[in-house]
């Protein structure tokens, strides 16, 4: 990971450093490039033709028509609609033609915002095309002047395969990242600034641009009827809470148990490790639902602890309601606990996993000097191993932090249809006691169609972990430590 | 004598510590052996009485063999093995020419590019779901395994760091002789790179394959029409608790459960083997 040594600050600042490289040269390509490659800004294909590469001036010639007809006859179709989302409303109209009731030519707000965005993005890669283009016809106007071979098309066509083999290979995995990852991220931050609802569903209503209301109403305002801003606070609470419960427990559990297991007084450690991740290898979906009800009010847990008057015990010294049942997964409190619990029973294997592998690597002369030295092997354990793997999983820990904020499936899998919430105010805003913020907007999106909401609390979800991820990486990797352990 | 001691020492502790670890792995696995009791209970519904089923029979295997209108198990996991298998192609294409291209090839896009997937990567893809949904039922693409497959593996080029750390311990002379014999990239990628790495692609294939085995979140949201026979396992085995069903399937869900896990379960055992493999093989060329 050799980006990481190098912390936040030096990315952003590499990156900023490549953008003014290429945009300068640009403006070299423009200002010094002769009349054939100045004229290649209107006509793509101007400079080729000039260089006799005939065959790229026709591709970058089509390209470029099929950029014109693209904003003629999609683009106009949407993005001028892009500032009102629509004014037409999805009517039924008498045709006198067919005798027959038709919709009118309604305006689809939803799709006014997808295509509008679709048409941002293709001119945005037309420009980048466009500039670089330039810069590769002046690359041949120089390569003309100083007299050198200029590659025929057959020519071209190899380097794909050969020194710009990287292109060949880079370009599908981008684009899948770019439709499936970028563009549904800006499409979520537009959304987020829409009144987009169960009342405003298209196609048969219009919804359209509401500033910054959807964000007030998540802070706690919106009139006494929106409970929103209060389930925010106990959500996002419960949220960070959770997160660190559940990436601290798991990742202490997981060290030490690797230890255990590595120990020489361990006897057939293979065979203990995978009794280990059998239970993570059996999927989430069977073994938390099952965990559910084994932990169920009317579960078999509870059938033993009532037997063996565990559950009368806990009555009478008042932490449990009712003298039947420990609601394990349906009370808050109890639930929150258990969470946490059951999420140490499947990430604790995981944890062990990764520790064996950086267990392995401590220098093992460092432990053998301190042994000699008389350290014991709780010191050893707090001197060296914890200092070791803190350094070097200190970045994964961030992340593992990051990935328990959005920890869908333990929360879901645990608690939806079991868990009901006997809060009104959060119960109005569609939220329960145990909801992570990521499942209450999974709840708002698929049950209640609450989009704008739901988008506000991804933003929201969004800048929580930039922030974490930044300050923690930037904070952790400050001065270069590299050295201390090689 | 004291030599003696020392060793009783020894041995007790021994013993000791191969206890507590039995006690462990016994928590661990409680949940687990009860999944493969009940799943040979004759009971329909959950035994709320007893660890251990009073009444034992395979009849619930057998019934999921014989679908209904709710449980259709051989559909379910048919749909799941086609999403898997093309998902699994998709993903490795992917991730193993994204780890080539940074780990072997040098351009000037190299660096920003990977910089830019540390970033993403940060970013659970859980947070553009809600919108990725939008975009797929604009597109008529929900209730689908084509939207199924490209919400899997699309991305999925985002997983290239563990292969490209396997591809930067192939020596890179053999490389350089390669191209000095005039060899392309494509043959040295896929007749020099491809075949010395057979452990990281191993562990690419079978993590990828996985993937629409483990997942529950992206299928739940993408096939939610409610057609039983379009479901994959993960969503089949979810609807069969709901709590209209679950006394009439709960042991079925044990079942089936025990039928999906014990293959994803050699598969992830394997895949483990191959990922140390990997790791440490190529520790050892470097």
């Amino acid at each position: 990971m050799e980006n990481q040594t190098k912390g936040a600050a030096a990315m952003v600042g590499g990156f900023f450093r490549a953008l003014g490289s290429f945009f300068s040269g640009f403006g070299t390509a423009v200002a010094k490039g002769d009349i054939f490659v100045k004229l290649s800004l209107l006509w793509w294909g101007a400079g080729y033709v000039r260089r006799k590469q005939y065959v790229k001036a026709v591709i970058m010639t089509a390209l470029e028509a099929a950029v014109i007809l693209f904003t003629i006859f999609f683009a106009m179709d949407y993005v001028p609609k892009f500032g009102s989302l629509g004014t037409v409303r999805a009517e039924k109209v008498f045709n006198p033609q067919t005798m027959k009731s038709e919709f009118n030519d309604y305006d689809h707000s939803f799709m006014i915002l997808l295509f509008s965005l679709f048409s941002f993005v293709v001119w945005f890669a037309a420009i980048i095309v466009l500039m670089k283009n330039t810069m590769n016809v002046y690359k041949l106007q120089l390569m003309d002047e100083s007299g050198e071979h200029i590659n025929t098309f057959k020519e071209d066509l190899v380097t794909y395969i050969g020194e710009k083999f990287h292109i060949t290979l880079l370009t599908l995995p981008v684009l899948g990242v770019v439709v499936f990852t970028l563009v549904p991220i800006l499409l979520l931050i537009f959304v987020a600034f829409t009144n987009y609802d169960q009342q405003h569903m298209p196609p048969s209503e219009l919804f359209t641009w509401v500033g910054f209301t959807n964000f007030i109403t998540l802070f706690g305002g919106g009139g006494l009827t929106a409970t929103f801003g209060y389930s925010f606070v106990r959500v996002l609470g419960w949220t960070l809470v959770w997160a660190l419960f559940a990436t601290f427990t798991t990742y202490i559990g997981g060290i030490l148990l690797s230890i255990m297991l590595n120990s020489p007084k361990t006897r057939l450690p293979k065979c203990w490790r995978t009794l280990f991740v059998v239970t993570i290898a059996v999927p989430q979906f069977v073994s938390l639902l099952l965990v559910r009800n084994f932990f169920a009010d009317s579960g078999i847990v509870n059938t033993i602890c009532k037997e063996i008057g565990l559950t009368g015990f806990l009555h009478d010294i008042g932490l449990v309601s009712t003298n039947n049942l420990i609601p394990f997964l349906s009370a808050p409190g109890w639930a929150h606990v258990m969470i946490i619990l059951i999420n140490i029973w499947i990430g604790v294997p995981y944890q062990m996993l990764i520790a064996t592998g950086v267990l392995m690597n401590i220098p093992s002369d460092q432990l053998e000097s301190a042994k000699v030295d008389g350290a014991k092997p709780f010191q050893i354990f707090v001197k060296i191993t914890m200092p070791y793997m803190l350094f070097v999983t200190g970045p994964a820990l961030v992340t593992d932090f990051v990935k328990n904020i959005n920890n869908f499936n333990v929360i879901y899998l645990l608690t939806q249809d079991v868990y009901t919430t006997t809060n009104q105010a959060l119960a109005n805003s569609q939220a329960t006691e145990v909801d992570l913020l990521v499942t209450w907007l999974f709840r708002l999106t698929q049950d209640y169609y609450n989009y704008k909401m739901a988008s506000a609390i991804g933003i929201i979800v969004f800048i929580i972990c930039a922030v974490f991820t930044l300050i923690a990486f930037n904070f952790m990797i400050k001065g270069d430590k590299e050295g201390t352990y090689q | 004598m004291k030599i003696r001691k020392m060793k009783e020492n020894r041995t007790s502790s021994i013993i000791i510590h191969n206890v507590i670890l039995g006690i462990l792995a016994f928590i661990w696995l409680i949940p687990i052996v009860w999944l493969f009791f009940t799943s040979f209970s004759a009971e329909s519904g959950i035994n709320t009485n007893t660890f251990f089923p009073e009444k034992w029979s395979i009849s619930h295997y057998i019934k999921l063999f014989h679908p209904d209108t709710v449980a259709q198990f051989p559909q379910w996991f048919m749909n799941t093995f086609v999403v898997a298998v093309v998902t699994c192609i998709i993903s490795t294409l992917f991730v193993l020419m994204v780890a080539y291209a940074t780990s072997v090839m040098r351009f000037p896009m190299r660096k920003p590019l990977m910089n830019i997937a540390v970033i993403l990567n940060l970013f659970p893809g859980m947070l553009a779901m809600i919108a990725v949904y939008f975009v797929l039922k604009t597109f008529n693409l929900t209730n689908s395994y084509a939207g199924l497959i490209m919400v899997y593996s699309a991305s999925s080029g985002l997983g290239y760091l563990i292969a490209k750390g396997f591809f930067d311990t192939v020596p890179r002379a053999l490389c350089e002789s390669a191209r000095i014999d005039g060899c392309s990239e494509a043959r040295i990628f896929f007749q020099m790179v491809i075949p010395l790495s057979r452990p990281i692609v191993v562990y690419t294939v079978i993590s990828s394959f996985l993937v629409p085995w483990m997942d529950f979140v992206y299928a739940k949201m993408i096939l939610n029409a409610g057609i039983s026979s379009k479901y994959t396992v993960a969503i089949g085995l979810y609807k069969m608790l709901d709590k209209q069903l679950i006394n009439n399937y709960f042991t079925q869900f044990c079942a089936g459960g025990v039928l999906v896990s014990i293959p994803i379960s050699i598969l992830f055992v394997i895949m483990q083997k191959f990922y140390v493999k990997g790791i440490t093989g190529g520790a050892v060329k470097g």
